[in-house]
Formats: C-alpha cells, structure tokens, sequence
C-alpha cells in the first residue's frame, strides 16, 4: 500500500484536488485573503502529515508539475509583448520607476534580514520576494535561497498587495493612473495588480507591464549579490 | 495538433534558454532567459503572437497551481524556520510599503518631467 502513493499520479491528484477547494473557497468567501494557492499548500501538507507520507513520494508527481514552471514564466513573453503600444508610451517613468523600486526592495529587505539576524537561506530566500512567483522561485534557487520559503513570502507580498494597495494609494496621494499602476505592480506584482484592475484599465495595464520590468531588473541586480 | 505545436514553440525556447544559462559566466535563471528568448522572437516576428495564444494563455491562468508542490515543500524545513515567522512577515510587509513608496515617488517625478517636455514640444511646433 505504501507504494501506492509513490505513483506519480499521487502528487498531482492531490494537488489539482486542494487547489480545486481552494478556488471554490474563493469564489464563495471574495477576499484576497482566501488565496487558492495558500489553501492548496496548507491542505496538501496537512494530508501528507496526517497520513505520514514522505515529501519525497508525493514530490515524484509534483516534480511533473514544477517543470511546467518553466514555460510557464516563458510565455510571460506573450503578455508583455501584447502591452508593447502602451509601454512605448510610460517607457521612462515604467522602466525609472521599476529600477529604483526593485532596488529599494532588494535593499530594504537586505538590511532588515540583517537587522532581525536571519540567516543567509533566509535573506536569499526573501530578497526577490516582490516580484512574479516564477521569477522569483528562479531567482531565489539561484543565490541559495529555499524555493518553498520564496514561495510563501511571494503570497504574503501578494495577498497584502492585493488588500492594502489601495490604501497605500490614498496613503502616498497618489492621482495619476499611471503611478498607481507601476507602483503596484513593482511592490506586489500579480497579487497586487487584481486590485490596480479592479481600479481601471490603465492602472491595470501599467501594473502588468511592471511585473514584467521589476522582475526582469531584479533578476539582473541579483546576479551581483 | 495546433495546441501541440504551440506548446513546442515554448518549450524549445525553454531548451533554448537552459543552454544560454548553463553557457553565462554568471548565474541568471534560464526561465527568464527562456522568457526573453520568446520575447525576441516576437518582436522580430518570427513568431506571430496570434500563434502562442491558446498555450499561453492555459499556462498563464494556470500558473499558481504550479507552485503548489514547491510551496508544499515548507514541510521539509518548517523547523528550522519555526522561530523566524515573526521577523518574515515583518520583512515581507515593510519592504512591500517602502518598495511601494519608492517606487511612487519615482514615477511621479519622471511622468510629470515626462509630460511637462511634451508639452514643451508642443508649444515649439
């Protein structure tokens, strides 16, 4: 019986499952803070623990599904490709904007990981934290960081992106569409920028571009770390 | 068959991209190479964005589903990080408020610099 669970189609039922209950969570509660992947990830570990199963037997199904991650961050391509008309436009302040916030969130994290005294796996793990999940994940894995940790600290970006963006819009008084949409974008990325669409199209817009540029820019800061 | 083939278009920029990172004298993740690959290859047209619709869209609205096994991977060091949780969320918190406060404030600047030579131009003409 053991064995059973070291089939591949273990890992990845389990996952379409949890993740399946945590879209349903969503859609009946509406609140960002009910995000599908975080209900998945709790309820997965909740039942390999429950039921004593080794992280190494379910991850020969859930390996199938990491290597998706790939392409996935690949056809990112497609989307900024598509906002190319309107980039052109904010070229300057989208890419000014997106330089020195991807380096106040590399600095600002550097010096509080310093500050609370976490280790080295930690801060690495931590540093690309603000921007897309698989950029992130990539990054992180790059400098020795732990992806699972990137991965939970990407989601709290996110779901505190996506709640309280629009208070930190009044906060900073904030007016200009076009502000609002790359200032979420650079500081919480995907999780965030469902709010800046919620608030227009050209928030939205500029918000999506930013995912694409901060973690691009990210990407090249952290080669020198 | 069309989905087929669009889904090898991604992944032979992924292959692609795997061989440019394993050949760069520094560490860059070959996701992103991969990435900037495909992007290339639309802006000098080689690909029609029409032609990578349907795959990337289904890997795009899919895409946190995928991080569910690597986030489940937690369990294997919650541990050592139990004593950390505090400190994490504070990081993760702070630096998102200063990230975005930063990041205001630089657009601002450059948008109204931004509008304030076009209209300069503007008046030239």
């Amino acid at each position: 019986m053991k064995e059973w669970f070291s089939s591949p189609f273990f890992g990845i039922v389990l996952c379409v499952l949890t993740f399946r209950i945590g879209v349903l969570v969503q859609s009946r509660v509406k609140t960002p803070i009910a995000n599908p992947l975080l209900i998945a990830i709790v309820l997965t570990a909740a039942f390999l623990i429950a039921f004593k199963i080794p992280y190494e037997d379910f991850n020969i199904g859930g390996q199938v599904i990491s290597a998706l991650l790939v392409p996935a961050t690949a056809a990112l391509a497609v989307s900024i490709y598509n906002q190319k008309k309107i980039l052109k436009e904010y070229f300057i302040p989208a890419v000014g904007g997106c330089l020195v916030g991807s380096a106040t969130a590399v600095v600002s994290i550097l010096l509080m990981c310093r500050a609370f005294g976490l280790d080295d796996t930690l801060t690495a793990s931590l540093l690309p934290k603000s921007v897309t999940m698989p950029i992130a994940v990539g990054i992180s894995e790059q400098i020795g960081g732990h992806a699972s940790i990137t991965i939970a600290a990407v989601i709290v970006t996110g779901v505190f992106g996506a709640v309280f963006s629009p208070l930190l819009v009044k906060l900073f008084r904030i007016k200009d569409s076009v502000t609002t949409g790359i200032s979420i974008g650079t500081s919480s990325h995907i999780g965030g920028t469902t709010a800046a669409i919620a608030m227009g199209e050209t928030e939205g817009a500029m918000s999506s571009i930013a995912i694409g540029i901060a973690g691009l820019i990210t990407t090249v800061i952290s080669i020198f770390l | 068959m069309k989905f087929l083939w669009q889904i090898g278009i991604i992944l032979a920029a992924c292959f692609i991209g795997e061989g440019i990172s394993m050949l760069l004298p520094f560490p860059f993740p070959a996701s992103v190479i991969a990435m900037l690959v495909l992007l290339a290859a639309l802006a000098v047209r080689v690909i029609k964005p029409e032609k990578l619709h349907e795959s990337s869209h289904f890997l795009m609205s899919n895409m946190s589903f995928l991080f569910v096994p690597s986030g489940v991977g937690i369990i294997t060091i919650f541990d050592s990080i139990r004593g950390s949780i505090i400190p994490l969320l504070a990081v993760c918190i702070l630096s998102t408020i200063i990230t975005f406060a930063a990041t205001s404030f630089t657009v601002r600047l450059l948008v109204r610099l931004q509008r304030r030579l076009s209209k300069g131009r503007e008046v030239e003409q």
